[in-house]
């Protein structure tokens, strides 16, 4: 790129505009780190208590795995640090996401600690904002897989209302291993092939 | 009578640059040398003039021994941004 300017007309100055904000629209980061670490942890976490109850594989303690959760938080703010560190540009769109998804943790971290009030009613509370992050994250990256899987959890949401605690957190563990792992690995597929 | 554009946004290298940061929080050096096409010497002196101009934030500071030139849009430069398209759009219509 030069830089007479003498030369330049109205018609250039607009198409210099229009290639450079082209150029600029495709860097919002398409990351599947998060949507595997997730899936995997949430999804251990809900398919792990369902049969630890279900074999009786002592059920009392079966509650902990959630513990997971905690390193995982860890594991993910040491990532995202490094991540912000090495990313070359920054978007609108990359901060509406990361602060979507720190939205939606806060919107979903009374039922977790509060569970008994909700009679453990927590996978048919949590998984709507859940399905919205996901949906909403679909739009932002323009990837449709993500559009189904946020639909998938709204729709495991609705069906959770009519069915006992123990059998949400198997729909849980479904809805998860579906709208959030699969995917997630279509978009690292994807990102593979793109790189 | 049409308006005189802007004659520090009216340079391809500063109009891409500028365009460039309209549409991201913050950008580094190398990606708007990348993005531009253009060598560093010139893209770094277009850069201060956009600095000089009170348009764009640059930053310097270091990610390990690496160093980094982090540039922003400031709210002067937005301004200056949207009187050039508004008034490129009056040259278009006339």
């Amino acid at each position: 790129m030069e830089t007479k300017n003498d030369s330049l007309s109205a018609q250039q100055s607009l198409d210099v505009i229009t290639s450079m904000i082209r150029q600029a629209q495709g860097n919002v980061s398409r990351s599947s780190f998060y949507f595997l670490l997730w899936g995997w942890v949430i999804a251990i976490c809900n398919l792990g208590m369902y049969f630890m109850y279900k074999l009786h594989f002592y059920p009392r303690y079966a509650p902990y795995i959630w513990l997971l959760v905690l390193p995982t938080y860890l594991a993910m703010f040491i990532y995202g640090r490094k991540q912000e560190k090495d990313r070359i540009v920054k978007t609108h769109l990359d901060q509406i996401s990361k602060w979507l998804w720190i939205s939606m943790a806060i919107t979903i971290a009374p039922a977790w600690l509060f569970g008994d009030k909700l009679n453990w009613m927590i996978n048919a509370v949590i998984m709507m904002p859940i399905g919205a992050a996901t949906f909403v994250s679909g739009i932002i990256i323009r990837f449709k897989p993500l559009l189904y899987g946020g639909i998938l959890f709204w729709v495991a949401g609705i069906t959770c209302y009519f069915l006992p605690p123990i059998d949400q957190i198997l729909a849980g563990g479904i809805a998860v291993v579906l709208g959030y792992l699969i995917p997630g690995y279509m978009l690292r597929n994807q990102r593979e092939k793109d790189a | 009578m049409l308006k005189e554009l802007d004659p520090l946004l009216h340079s391809q290298l500063r109009l891409g640059v500028m365009s460039l940061l309209m549409s991201a929080e913050s950008a580094e050096f190398v990606y708007l040398k990348e993005k531009t096409n253009s060598t560093a010497g010139n893209l770094s002196v277009q850069l201060d003039k956009l600095s000089e101009a009170g348009y764009i934030t640059i930053e310097k500071s270091f990610n390990g021994k690496k160093p980094l030139t982090t540039c922003k849009v400031t709210k002067k430069g937005i301004k200056a941004f949207e009187e050039y398209v508004n008034t490129l759009r009056d040259y278009i219509k006339k």
